[in-house]
């Protein structure tokens, strides 16, 4: 299911050098086109449709279309996601559509504080992870 | 100076620490190393893709495959040696198995949801509440956000300023004054004209497994759909074996039986919702294979049949005419639907969608496509190609110095746990050999063991100043060769994607696939393979190996993908000559050995382990004893 932009929807990230698809795509997929300002998929046979670009956009112009060597033509699979919730939009060949709604995170993107409130690191010597303090390590 | 295409900028790091990679057990050492690393150490970490949506979780996943709960680690370890069959580190595998849960929790703690059985919901796993298990060590999570978690409390821990992302490492460098001893890597970046050469006194390398060597069932644009991550190019075990670190049970492979081309879940179908697979003829293969699985005894009597004996018995089916092999999805649903409430109904649809939804997207746009409704269409098996990995049903990797305090062979602990044979230099994840089932928990896990050993290892040889072995020139044009052949030769033909100076990393990647497939017991063979196919595979792979120094790079990205095939060439070559080592079949399902079709207890309950000699090139194979640390019981025997 390699991505496709929708050339109207996309607009380049207004003239950034790097687009959110580019930023995201974990294999180096999303290309910018400089003179049109369109990004566009260089590899759609190493697509490993993930998604994340799709996520990504902040314009909603990128899709999937099934891959063709493989799945009959006509359905799709299109999230829409916000920082807690994710809907997934699951359209049929035969036209039915189905849609789910899940949540992704509990907490506010961006609140994680690693560390405080968290053991102090002590003794490096010992098997027990910083977070581990005070237990018992089991062994065999 | 900014460099220009070919000519890069030569970027000079010094560091601490280095962590080559950026996914599970990359952040779950930058967490940990960081907190007794204090401020006066500096680690760096260094990412091909971007942290928050790189390594095999990126797209997500559905379940956390590893929680113990109130269940013994010796016990987890039991069930890794028995679907390993029989040959695993115990000491590596008790070691996540005994840290594991703490890690879990604080992905609860950072906002993973987690789902809870009736009676606890809202109550935290640190505080007792009680997770749904979709399999004895598996827990259920709405897990589309789990890489972003993970990824944001690793770049809370280290600081945005120490993580570089879109460079490739592509070659680790050794010291120039003590031999064996790991002082930097050198990396390529894939936006800007830049070479990025790195000293570091200690170095994690945790770039993934390695998907790709092999001719994938889908050619086309299917390609992509590979079931592990299309960008694991094995850099991993390649970059180890090139500087002489010892790897172990390369001949270990997973062929994992999913649904038909879209590679989706089956887990939660036969664990979660109790579905069966069956012939053709509506026939359970394996209890009907029961009689071919004894062969392998005492394996086949494990409390749960080894993943390599399921596929054996499913083969066994397609093989003989007796297809396809349906996941029966509507039975198991219409009998979870007799005690259920049409609500309860809808939600355990919903359950069954968000399985693919959150993990292997591709498969819900099969079923979309295909009008297929799992209530109402029960959905094609197949075993797909080999995957290499240390993280999930399998166990290649590298040899690791394991936990001091357990109670292992001394030939097993050299000093720092998850330190590789090379001094300084250390692994984890799908980096880790003899020690499979972490997935992404045990990863992330067995990052922050390595993490708080590294540390270890940096205020032990704090006086270290390392200097690089080689020319840094040298080590720059070797790199950016791809693009030289490029731009020398492009214009001696009309078209360039055709030329006789070069050959394009995409053509040799196929070309790897293709004898790989073929000789090295691809699908095309049914995984099967003699010494003989195995001399000729390496023959065609060593011409590959000629010719990857032709390889061409029009931009950037293509170099990426040289580096990355080559990467695949070497991760290819050491599976192949350990395939060539082991006269024996141990794991049927995922290949054969038509030479040597029988497991043989006596002479191969041992690790292959392996070295390439650093001056000379050469590759050499050889036996490491096994011990049992956990006593082993298989229908009621001990083994």
């Amino acid at each position: 299911m390699p991505t496709f932009v929708h050339t109207e929807k996309c607009d380049g990230c207004k003239g950034g050098q790097v687009t959110a698809c580019m930023y995201i795509c974990p294999n180096d997929l999303m290309k910018l086109d400089t003179a049109r300002m369109k990004a566009w998929n260089q590899e759609p046979d190493q697509c490993w449709e993930c998604q994340c670009c799709v996520k990504a956009c902040p314009q909603q112009a990128i899709e999937v279309r099934a891959y063709q060597d493989f799945v009959p033509m006509g359905g799709a699979v299109i999230p829409m996601r916000t920082d807690s919730t994710i809907i997934w939009t699951v359209k049929f060949r035969d036209g039915e559509v189905k849609r789910f709604k899940f949540p992704v995170r509990t907490t506010p993107v961006g609140s994680i504080d690693p560390y405080t409130g968290k053991p102090e690191a002590k003794d490096l010597d010992s098997p027990l992870l910083f977070t581990e303090q005070g237990k018992t390590l089991p062994t065999i | 100076m900014s460099g220009t295409f070919g000519n890069p900028e030569i970027v000079e790091v010094s560091t601490d620490i280095l962590i080559i990679g950026g996914g599970m057990a990359a952040c779950g050492a930058a967490f940990e190393a960081k907190r007794w690393a204090g401020p006066d150490t500096k680690i760096t970490l260094v990412d091909k893709a971007a942290l928050d949506r790189s390594g095999a979780v990126a797209m997500g996943l559905s379940a956390i495959n590893t929680y113990l709960g109130d269940q013994k680690p010796e016990d987890y370890v039991r069930m890794v040696s028995a679907d390993l069959m029989g040959i695993t580190r115990d000491d590596l595998v008790y070691d996540v198995g005994r840290h594991v849960d703490d890690t879990v929790h604080l992905f609860e703690e950072w906002g993973l949801p987690i789902w809870k059985d009736k009676g606890s919901e809202g109550v935290a796993l640190k505080d007792g509440g009680k997770p749904v298990r979709s399999g004895r060590w598996q827990i259920m999570i709405n897990g589309e956000g789990y890489k972003t978690i993970v990824a944001e409390a690793a770049k809370k821990a280290l600081g945005i300023e120490n993580i570089i992302e879109r460079c490739f490492i592509v070659k680790l460098l050794l010291d120039e004054k003590e031999p064996n001893r790991i002082a930097g890597a050198v990396g390529l970046s894939v936006r800007e004209h830049k070479l990025y050469v790195f000293k570091a006194n200690a170095v994690l390398l945790v770039a993934g497994g390695a998907v790709n060597c092999f001719r994938p069932r889908s050619t086309g644009e299917g390609n992509g759909r590979t079931w592990y991550p299309v960008w694991n190019a094995g850099s991993t075990y390649a970059m180890a074996a090139e500087v002489g670190a010892e790897l172990t049970m390369m001949e270990n492979r997973f062929v994992p039986a999913r649904f038909k081309d879209g590679y989706g879940p089956v887990g939660a179908w036969f664990l979660l919702f109790k579905s069966q697979a069956l012939n053709g003829f509506g026939e359970n293969y394996v209890v009907k294979n029961a009689h071919m699985l004894a062969e392998f005894a005492p394996y086949d009597k494990a409390a749960v049949v080894p993943t390599c004996l399921r596929n054996h018995a499913m083969l066994h089916e397609m093989k003989e005419g007796r297809g396809p092999i349906m996941m029966d999805t509507p039975s198991a649903m219409k009998k979870l639907a007799e005690t259920m409430t049409p609500k309860e109904i809808k939600h355990l649809e919903a359950e069954a969608w968000e399985d693919f939804l959150d993990m292997c997207i591709g498969q819900a746009g099969v079923w979309a496509g295909m009008n297929i409704r799992p209530e109402v269409t029960a959905s094609e098996l197949m075993p797909t190609e080999p995957y290499l990995l240390g993280s999930h049903s399998g166990c290649c990797g590298i040899w690791v110095s394991g936990p001091e305090d357990v109670n292992s062979p001394k030939e097993w602990k050299w000093g720092y746990n998850r330190m590789t044979t090379v001094k300084g230099l250390f692994t984890a994840g799908d980096g880790v050999g003899a020690s499979g089932h972490k997935f992404s928990s045990g990863s992330h896990t067995e990052g922050r063991i390595a993490g708080k050993n590294m540390v270890r290892f940096v205020r032990d040889h704090k006086g270290h100043a390392p200097v690089l072995k080689g020319d840094i020139k040298a080590i720059a044009e070797e790199i950016y060769l791809p693009v030289r052949n490029y731009i020398e030769h492009k214009d001696k033909t009309t078209a360039e994607d055709v030329n006789p100076h070069y050959i394009l990393p995409r053509m040799l990647q196929m070309r790897l696939q293709k004898l790989m497939d073929e000789y090295v017991a691809g699908v095309s063979t049914y995984y099967n393979t003699n010494k003989m196919l195995l001399n000729q595979g390496l023959h065609l792979l060593t011409m590959l190996k000629e010719d990857s120094k032709k390889m061409r790079a029009k931009d950037l990205h293509e170099l990426m993908r040289a580096w990355e095939n080559y990467h695949r060439i070497v991760t290819a070559e050491a599976h192949l000559r350990h395939i060539m080592f082991r006269e024996e079949t141990r794991y049927p399902g995922f290949f054969y050995r038509a030479d040597f079709p029988k497991l043989d207890e006596a002479n191969w309950k041992c690790f292959v382990n392996s070295k390439i000699d650093v001056a000379t090139g050469e590759w050499k194979c050889f036996k490491v004893p096994h011990k049992d640390l956990v006593e082993k019981h298989y229908g009621g025997q001990k083994h």
